[in-house]
């Protein structure tokens, strides 16, 4: 068994790897992400997923619905890290995948994929407290610049964190971006990550998270014209249901962090493409109790006090 | 050449705003101290630690559990009580859980501490904190007067167990908690004469404490110090307090006495409790709070453990028959995870007469928890009740269950029906429950797909390989034609499986070809995967077959222009030359 399937297991188990494989597993992510494009290039069959939000045991619960990789091919839309309590361990058993079966699992990057973001939602205080140290934080954020920026699915669907960007009407505009930088606050890179549609604008309307845009119904139909595609799938926003259509079946948003944040109540999905691209959403709920090992840090508080 | 590097970081190196270096300091105290040795570590690191105040709690917590084993670092038991100053500082502060270390580090190094230093060092300082101004101190000197006790001289005894009944009585409810929680194990070092007189007051007061959150520690306390009393002293003094909480007015308090049902029982033992505590008992299953009845109902099946079978019917059962209709899914689902037990308890009659209609009344239960605790738990009631019965009442139901929309349930109707099957006998198998064990094969859920797989290969082996010939082979080699590759994919898994269990010459000549076949597909996943079922092949058929059929297979994989067939192609072939060399 080489070292890459040894730590594979280890993730497996929710056991972090030590810094100095990190470090190694980061540099050999980079050497087969640089290689990748902006719109990478992804055949079917594949199970695309959404958001995970450090949430492990759920995305545990994911592949167990799902199938492991490599036997399952699998596209992940971004958002691995922040706010569940493993961000670490999830971003990394990942990252490993993808190092081990670069073909089976392709990875793009979410808006959470970000130094900013992540100072504020968790990943950091996370490395800091799991590492004694921030040079975890800090190998995966470099990773995190190597992330493409979206997805086609055998040139027919086009896949991305957020959404679609006024600077943008062909795949190819995309294709121009220098992606490799922190991701920026305004701009096609950061519209890509941060913008959501939305059904009463008609064209562009102004975006209430502070980044990217709202963009409507018409937005969709004419990118989804002018590139030939059959529809755009999408992560970035919670849906109940975990899977959700809009504008006539021309976007899907897809969201696969179950009781997000531990408390929303919400049931999750991936959405499954077989060889001939005929799509089943595969809804799933938050791995029981049972299965997960001990959240917090702190003792949980007295159940009276 | 370490202290060169090292001391300065301690002493002067810290600045408390650096808060990476002060964690790592904290993580490598014992590092350090070994590396100043242990005089200067007397000397230097730990007052260096007392006046330390710096305010991050994951600092401090650290720190507080690194004291606790550090005995060694300071020249050993001799000296321990230099560790005793800056844990007293850290009994003081407000995070609660750099509290609790400190006392749980000071109880570890008292307890190795020699009995004249716990005189001279320890006593004092339970003292200090337990009349200390701020409530943080007397919340910590609770959790240790049990290791101060032992070793005090009968005036000092005396004067401690006056302290700690002051503190039952302490304004703030948070130390009256604390004293509340600890009783027992203060209790546990008390001279008898004095555990009926001192501590058993103390505790009356606390039994009947304003707050709830007091209250419902006594509680714990009731179990205790019931192990500690002479019998006839638990029924005179324990029982009542048991029952009187049974009925206290806040849920909270009734919801630990159902909790804590069994200790309490054992503590006063079995008469007692088939006196006094049934109705208590009875009381707590039809509570009006649903928080109440989940923890009751979960002990059910212990309860009726201590009863015997005719009170059990009599008092528990009709509550029991209550709760499977209650309206909180988590009622029954905590009954539903204990109920199966009761069958063994109550007999055969009972059970069928009685017992049957709830479970299958839960069986069909809307909340799926509650359907799975009772199928997972089904194999103790076939003892009990005989595979015929069960098979005509439970049958429909587990059917049922089978296409479940909860994948959780289905699976464990799969992992139960191995058991089932051996049990039914291959008639009746065939005619109700073949069809559904294919059926899963095509299940919309990896995990059930993959159940299903081994739950052919169990079957196989239960009923042989003529009849898995006639009932499986022919209906799962079909399926290898879905047109979606999830699908393909398990079957060539239960290929693999079948294959030990059928033989080679089944192998070679119905399971081996399709294999081959779908070597040629177009999905690169379903050919790695053939290599990987090629490989497990190896060892079950001929060596000619190996080098006529498998070999010249996965060598062209070992070309394919995907890299990961060709790699499980390669590995296949490496344990393919293996085998040649070893034979």
């Amino acid at each position: 068994m080489s070292d890459l399937d040894r730590q594979i297991e280890q993730l497996k188990k929710c056991e972090p790897l030590k810094e100095s494989e990190v470090k190694a597993l980061c540099l050999k992510a980079m050497e087969i992400l640089v290689e990748e494009s902006n719109v990478q290039r992804v055949d079917a069959p594949v199970t695309i997923c959404g958001d995970i939000h450090g949430q492990f045991y759920d995305m545990k619960e994911l592949f167990k619905v799902g199938g492991d990789c490599p036997k399952t091919n699998y596209l992940f839309l971004g958002d691995f890290v922040d706010r569940g309590f493993y961000s670490v361990e999830t971003f990394l058993l990942l990252l490993a995948l993808k190092v081990r079966y670069p073909d089976r699992i392709t990875l793009i990057r979410g808006n959470h994929e970000s130094r900013q973001i992540t100072q504020v939602y968790g990943f950091y205080d996370e490395c800091l407290r799991k590492y004694g140290s921030v040079n975890v934080w800090r190998y995966c954020t470099d990773i995190f610049d190597y992330l493409s920026l979206s997805a086609l699915i055998e040139n027919r669907i086009f896949s991305v964190h957020g959404g679609l960007s006024p600077a943008i009407s062909t795949l190819d505009q995309i294709r121009t971006i220098d992606r490799k930088q922190e991701v920026p606050h305004d701009g096609a890179m950061c519209d890509l990550l941060w913008s959501d549609p939305e059904d009463i604008v008609d064209g562009w309307g102004l975006s209430p998270r502070g980044a990217g845009f709202l963009f409507g119904g018409n937005v969709v139909t004419s990118f989804n014209h002018t590139n030939n595609l059959d529809y755009i799938c999408r992560a970035h926003q919670l849906v109940m249901e975990g899977y959700k259509w809009m504008f006539n079946n021309q976007i899907v948003t897809v969201w696969s962090a179950p009781n997000y944040c531990y408390r929303c109540g919400n049931v999750a999905a991936i959405l499954e493409l077989d060889e001939n691209l005929n799509h089943k959403f595969r809804v799933f709920e938050a791995a029981p109790h049972e299965s997960r090992g001990a959240p917090s840090k702190k003792p949980a508080p007295d159940y009276f006090l | 050449m370490l202290s060169l590097t090292v001391q300065p970081l301690t002493v002067d190196g810290i600045t408390p705003d650096d808060w990476d270096c002060v964690f790592y300091v904290t993580r490598g105290l014992s590092t350090i101290a070994r590396a100043l040795g242990e005089e200067r570590t007397r000397k230097e690191l730990i007052p260096f630690l007392s006046e330390n105040n710096d305010d991050d709690d994951e600092v401090l917590l650290a720190m507080a559990e690194e004291l606790g084993v550090f005995i060694p670092y300071v020249g050993g038991v001799d000296y321990a009580n230099v560790l005793l100053p800056p844990l007293e500082t850290l009994c003081t502060v407000e995070e609660t859980c750099v509290r609790d270390k400190a006392v749980e580090s000071l109880c570890r190094i008292g307890a190795q501490m020699k009995e004249s230093d716990l005189v001279d060092s320890f006593v004092p300082l339970v003292k200090r904190l337990a009349a200390g101004e701020w409530f943080t101190a007397r919340v910590s000197s609770c959790g240790l007067f049990h290791i101060a006790y032992p070793s005090a001289p009968e005036v000092m005894k005396a004067e401690l167990r006056t302290i700690y009944s002051q503190l039952c009585q302490d304004d703030m409810p948070m130390v009256r908690r604390s004293a509340a929680s600890n009783l027992g194990k203060f209790a546990a070092t008390v001279e008898s004469a004095h555990l009926k007189t001192d501590i058993m007051s103390i505790f009356e007061d606390l039994t009947q404490d304003d707050q709830d959150s007091v209250r419902l520690l006594a509680v714990e306390g009731c179990a205790a110090l019931g192990k500690l009393l002479e019998p006839q002293d638990c029924v005179a003094h324990i029982l009542p307090v048991i029952v009187n909480f049974s009925q206290d007015k806040s849920w909270r308090v009734r919801y630990m006495v159902a909790n804590q049902l069994y200790e309490l029982c054992e503590a006063v033992g079995p008469d007692p409790t088939r006196v006094d505590l049934v109705p208590a008992y009875v009381r707590l299953l039809r509570d009006n709070e649903a928080e109440v009845r989940i923890a009751a109902a979960g002990k059910v099946t212990k309860f009726c453990r201590i009863l015997n079978p005719q009170l059990a019917i009599q008092h528990i059962l009709p509550c029991v028959k209550e709760l499977s209709t209650d309206s909180s899914q988590h009622v029954r689902s905590a009954l539903a995870s204990v109920i199966m037990g009761m069958a063994p308890v109550l007999g055969k009659d009972a059970t069928i007469e009685q017992l049957l209609p709830i479970f299958l009344s839960l069986l069909k239960d809307e909340f799926p928890d509650v359907r799975l605790n009772i199928i997972s738990k089904l194999d103790q009631v076939n003892q009990v009740i005989g595979i015929d019965l069960l098979s005509q009442s439970l049958l429909p139901a587990i059917v049922e269950l089978a296409e479940d929309r909860h994948w959780r349930v289905r699976l464990a109707i799969i992992e139960y029906i191995p058991l089932l099957a051996s049990q039914l006998g291959v008639g009746f198998f065939d005619d109700k429950l073949g069809a559904l064990c294919m059926q899963w094969l095509e299940d919309k859920v990896y995990s059930i797909r993959d159940a299903a797989a081994n739950n052919l290969k169990r079957l196989a082996e239960e009923f042989g390989p003529d009849w898995a010939m006639q009932h499986i082979i022919p209906q799962v080699l079909d399926m290898i034609n879905n047109p979606h590759y999830l699908y393909r994919m398990t079957i060539l898994h239960a290929i693999s499986l079948l294959a030990p269990v059928m033989g080679s010459e089944i192998t070679c000549s119905k399971l081996l070809p399709i294999a081959i076949n779908a070597s040629k597909d177009r999905v690169p996943n379903i050919k790695f995967n053939v290599a990987k079922v090629l490989q497990s092949l190896i060892p079950i058929v001929d060596q000619s077959v190996v080098e006529q059929t498998i070999r010249p297979c996965l060598i062209e994989l070992s070309e394919d222009p995907d890299v990961d067939v060709r790699f499980f192609a390669s590995q296949a072939l490496q344990a393919s030359d293996q085998v040649m060399m070893s034979s």
